[in-house]
């Protein structure tokens, strides 16, 4: 290669860079004289729901131009974008652990003096309190919709054969026996991914257990020994009428074989809907909560925040913010957003509730509703794979084993955490 | 002569200062901060509370990254063999007098391109359905139910896609090694009258010994930090048995709140593949110096 | 000599039926990306089984989604502005370090210190970076790139000196009596020498630069930019994932790093085709 080349070559690739370098350039463009509102939501999905909101309120709202950007991986993307003190003015994400994590580190706004915070419905904000890692005063979270896990069952095929929707525990063992026995797969679980192993978990410890079971044990007031026995033993009871080797097919294979009809029934959220829907879009899906009791009275159902919003504490814009979350709140907004996406609105009002959930109206508008415990555990601990494990364990200390682990792991994760609740009991 | 020397070393430091510095500004001033992160309860966000050598100590108390590192070394012992022998087999046969030599070359290098997404849902669904119907046709009992669903054998549906996605890199390095092996090597010892195995033993390996050194430190580097297929085919299970090293720490230092707890991790692991390294560095420096 | 250069299509034939090894997988991929999701069933007919139709739909489909020439544009000039200067930095780092090395200890040193940054686990850099890079004004794609010569360094240099162990020092010493400084018969003599090494880094680099997710979605978050492997994650959310759509996507994808890595194994064979490395 000749000198002239590699100059040429060695020029060119400092053009690149400088035309890269060039091309950086755009960052956000200012309209004009508009107060700018940028929220971040964590559901990609919602995508296109979002977009027609955002294009609403800047239709109607002159000084106030929002922003709604619906990334993939957004959690990533937050906690990086937290790393940069680069903060949007409002987030939505989920009910959960992050979210707490996030409250204790502070990032959120006190919201108490928003109006709308009223017309909240008192099962969601009282969710919202729990998820406080220590009591806080004020409100930090708007909840916005919920869904809601128990069994989806197939509508056509309990028709075809008379099945009756089980209200006990007996009852629902009863029937999947009866479906067995017409040669029908009465569950699929699908625990190859092992975050499946939560879903009847979760919603068999909401009739189970009290729902601040885990921030009993931060201040050192009970064990998970002492709660979740039952829970464990009835999640073990599922196996038996579930496919075979349920360790080999994932969360896929589980809502292909729903939709098919391979089975009757599916230990799952209402969030599974669309993925069951795409593979067979004519099945027809009821539900029922989780009959976790003997006596249908002391069945809950399992109903967790999917969606809220938070005000990071570093916006400049606090009114203009709140404008935002006014217009979110209203009914129009929220049938928006709920024609796309299904759910439960965690408003207090008249909204419709999907087709799919019907079987959970009474529990739904009695608020007889809980979240779910895995919003509490911390994430690194990797409880739905413990489950697994247990759940794979075939030795008859099994749930022993299982339940000793989950309490000196609980310790050894939190440790921190129980330390903070514990000093702040202390001083209260 | 003497003084020419100086002027090339001149360049030599003049070259290797400013990379040196790149190197340090993007590589190892990050580590050192994420090594500062380690003696911390920092979890990623927020505020941190120093801990002083707490997340070391838990470290070797901690059963899962016990079994976490037991995995990982099994799983990189046995796929750095089968690596190497397969693709060092696959180069020699892909710089053989063969016909459709870019064609070939160009397919097998495919495994390497796909990502995660891909090979996540192709080798489950091949791992679920497919190796089940061959087993049940052919009544083997061990492949009936899917190995990715058992304890004892799911670390195996893993290597293989490992050594079948690593062959093709290694392939490559050892291609391009061969190729500085000079013709008249090879006719000089076609005169001798040499068998082909003779030829391999004492021709080729020989003078592609570099490159067998370089891929050795590679490929068991790449399988020592095995990630991307952990994530794709079983997420760690089942039972926790496929949780390898970098899967702990990715998943619990970035999606969990341990940032801290496996920089500590981190850290130790970095130590550990170091020390493997410049074991296979000297030995193999040592024996490219008796061929 | 003519006789030699026979083909062996005993070795060819073996050679062949081992494709299958990457067909069969290559064929899943392709049947579910013509596929709808309402013809995926979990039996072995599921994946194997030819669609209903053949259309291009998901592809067309998944350019959509993925906003294709935008993304494949970034994509390819992170890439290859990553290539050329991986080429330049880390062939001459290689050589200086290489050959420095059998001079003077230092060298060796500044060699283990650069290979052994290839084991530090991406997860303790990333956040530092993310906060570095955003300081420094590089949480863009001239970050991206910057990064990714540096991440690429330990392995290209430790290929360059390896490389560099089988050309002999006596070429140099050829140059230099003719009066060459060390710099020019570096460009002159040693880099076009290297092009097989060329070549292999260039494919390396750019295979882990063009599938590569982490990075850029740390270090570029929010610019609104997208490369392909970002766009990527459209089809994939917490509770869903539309695999027709998306294999369709990785078909497309995989198609230009296959057809660079076919140029690129030209360039290894005519490497020795010059003779360069005969000397």
């Amino acid at each position: 290669m000749s000198k002239r080349k590699i100059a040429k070559k060695t020029a060119a690739a400092f053009g690149l860079v400088l035309c890269v370098a060039g091309l950086t350039g755009c960052g956000q463009t200012a309209s004009d004289g508009k107060i700018e509102v940028e929220l971040v939501s964590y559901k990609p999905e919602a995508v296109a729901a979002m977009e027609k909101i955002e294009a609403r309120f800047n239709e109607t709202h002159d000084d106030i131009h929002l922003t709604i950007d619906s990334p993939n991986e957004a959690m990533t993307i937050l906690k990086t974008r937290f790393i940069r003190e680069n903060y949007p003015d409002i987030v939505g994400i989920g009910g959960d652990i992050n979210y707490s994590n996030f409250l204790d580190a502070e990032l959120f706004m006190d919201i108490s003096d928003l109006d709308v915070t009223a017309q909240v419905k008192p099962a969601y904000a009282e969710m919202e309190k729990e998820l406080e890692f220590i009591p806080q005063d004020g409100i930090y979270a708007l909840p916005y919709v919920a869904n809601a896990a128990g069994v989806l069952y197939n509508k056509d095929m309990f028709e075809e054969h008379g099945w009756e929707v089980p209200e006990t525990w007996s009852e629902f063992t009863a029937l999947c026996e009866q479906i067995e026995s017409e040669g029908i797969q009465p569950l699929y679980l699908g625990y190859k991914d092992t975050w499946t192993c939560l879903a009847p978990w979760n919603a068999l410890a909401v009739g189970l257990t009290p729902s601040d079971t885990c921030a009993q044990v931060n201040q050192g007031n009970t064990t998970f020994t002492d709660n979740y026995r039952e829970v464990a033993e009835k999640t073990e009871a599922l196996l038996e009428y579930a496919e075979p080797n349920p360790y080999a097919y994932g969360y896929n294979d589980a809502c292909t074989a729903f939709a098919r009809g391979e089975s009757a029934m599916y230990t799952i959220g209402n969030y599974a809907i669309p993925q069951i829907k795409s593979v067979n879009p004519d099945i027809n899906i009821d539900s029922f909560t989780f009959p976790a009791n003997e006596s249908e009275a002391d069945n809950v159902l399992n109903s967790g925040v999917d969606l809220h919003f938070c005000v990071m504490k570093e916006t400049q814009n606090k009114e203009a913010v709140y404008e935002v979350l006014r217009f979110l709140y209203e009914d129009e907004t929220i049938n928006i957003y709920l024609e796309d996406q299904g759910g439960i609105a965690c408003k207090e009002g008249d909204f419709e509730l999907p087709a799919e959930l019907e079987g959970m109206r009474a529990y739904i508008e009695a608020g007889r509703m809980t979240d779910y415990q895995d919003h509490h555990y911390p994430s690194e601990m990797s409880v739905d794979a413990m489950i697994q494990t247990f759940l794979l364990d075939e030795s008859d200390e099994a749930i022993d084993t299982f339940l000793a682990r989950f309490d000196s792991d609980w310790i050894r994760y939190n440790r921190d955490l129980i330390w903070k609740v514990q000093q702040y009991q202390k001083e209260h | 002569m003497k003084s020419k020397m100086t002027t090339r070393e001149k360049t030599f430091w003049a070259i290797t200062i400013p990379v040196v510095l790149l190197f340090f500004t993007f590589n190892t001033l990050p580590m050192l901060k994420g090594f500062m992160y380690s003696f911390t309860n920092y979890r990623g966000y927020g505020d941190y509370d120093y801990v002083g050598f707490r997340n070391y100590k838990d470290l070797f108390t901690d059963l899962r990254v016990g079994k976490s590192y037991l995995f990982t070394f099994k799983y990189a012992l046995v796929g750095t063999v089968l690596v190497n022998i397969l693709s060092l087999i696959m180069a020699l046969g892909l710089n053989n007098r063969i016909r459709f030599k870019s064609a070939l070359r160009g397919i097998y290098f495919v495994p390497n391109i796909l990502g995660g997404l891909v090979i996540g849902y192709i080798f489950s669904f091949f791992f679920t359905y497919i190796v089940p119907a061959v087993g049940n046709a052919l009544n083997i009992s061990w492949i009936q139910n899917s190995i990715l669903a058992s304890e004892k054998y799911a670390w195996i549906g893993v290597l293989i896609v490992g050594v079948w996605q690593a062959v093709a890199t290694n392939t490559i390095i050892y291609i391009s090694g061969l190729q500085t092996v000079p013709e008249d090597v090879y006719e000089a010892s076609n005169l001798d009258g040499a068998t082909k195995w003779q030829e391999f033993w004492k021709v080729t390996l020989p003078l592609v010994v570099p490159f067998l050194t370089i891929n050795l430190v590679l490929s068991t580097k790449n399988l020592l930090m095995v990630f991307d297929q952990i994530m794709s085919l079983t997420k760690g299970g089942p039972a926790q048995s496929t949780e390898s090293i970098s899967y702990l720490i990715y998943r619990n230092g970035m999606d969990g709140g341990q940032f801290g707890f496996q920089s500590a991790n981190a850290v130790i692991f970095f130590f550990v593949i170091v020390g493997i390294t410049v074991a296979q560095l000297t030995i193999m420096n040592k024996k490219e110096e008796q061929l | 000599m003519k006789e030699e250069k026979r083909t062996n299509w005993v070795l060819t034939f073996v050679l062949i039926l081992g494709t299958i090894t990457v067909f069969f997988p290559l064929y899943m991929a392709f049947i579910i990306a013509f596929k709808q999701p309402s013809e995926m069933t979990n039996d072995v007919a599921g994946a194997l089984a030819f669609p209903s139709t053949w259309s291009f739909d998901n592809f067309r489909q998944a350019m959509e989604v993925t906003d294709f020439w935008r993304s494949l544009g970034n994509s390819l000039l992170i890439t290859i502005a990553t290539i050329v200067i991986a080429i330049v930095i880390h062939s001459v780092a290689g050589y200086a370090i290489g050959r420095g090395m059998a001079e003077r200890k230092s060298f060796k040193l500044i060699y283990f210190y650069i290979v052994s940054g290839m084991f530090v686990p991406f997860a303790i850099l990333m956040m530092p970076l993310v906060k570095q890079t955003a300081q420094m004004g590089l949480g863009n794609r001239l970050g991206v790139i910057l990064l990714y010569v540096v991440f690429y360094m330990p392995m290209n240099v430790m290929l360059y000196t390896g490389y560099l162990k089988n050309i002999p020092l006596a070429l140099e010493e050829a140059a230099y009596i003719d009066g060459a400084t060390t710099w020019t018969t570096y460009w002159k003599v040693i880099f076009p020498m290297m092009s097989p090494m060329h070549a292999t880094v260039a494919i390396l680099t750019a295979l882990g630069t063009w599938n590569d997710v982490m990075t850029p979605l740390v270090i570029m978050s929010g610019t609104g930019i997208n490369t392909l492997p970002l766009a990527q994650l459209n089809f994939q959310t917490q509770f869903g994932t539309n695999y027709n759509l998306a294999f369709a996507s990785y078909i497309l994808a995989l198609i230009p790093i296959l057809l660079f890595y076919i140029v690129c194994q030209k360039q290894i064979l005519n490497g020795v085709a010059n003779g360069a490395v005969k000397g």
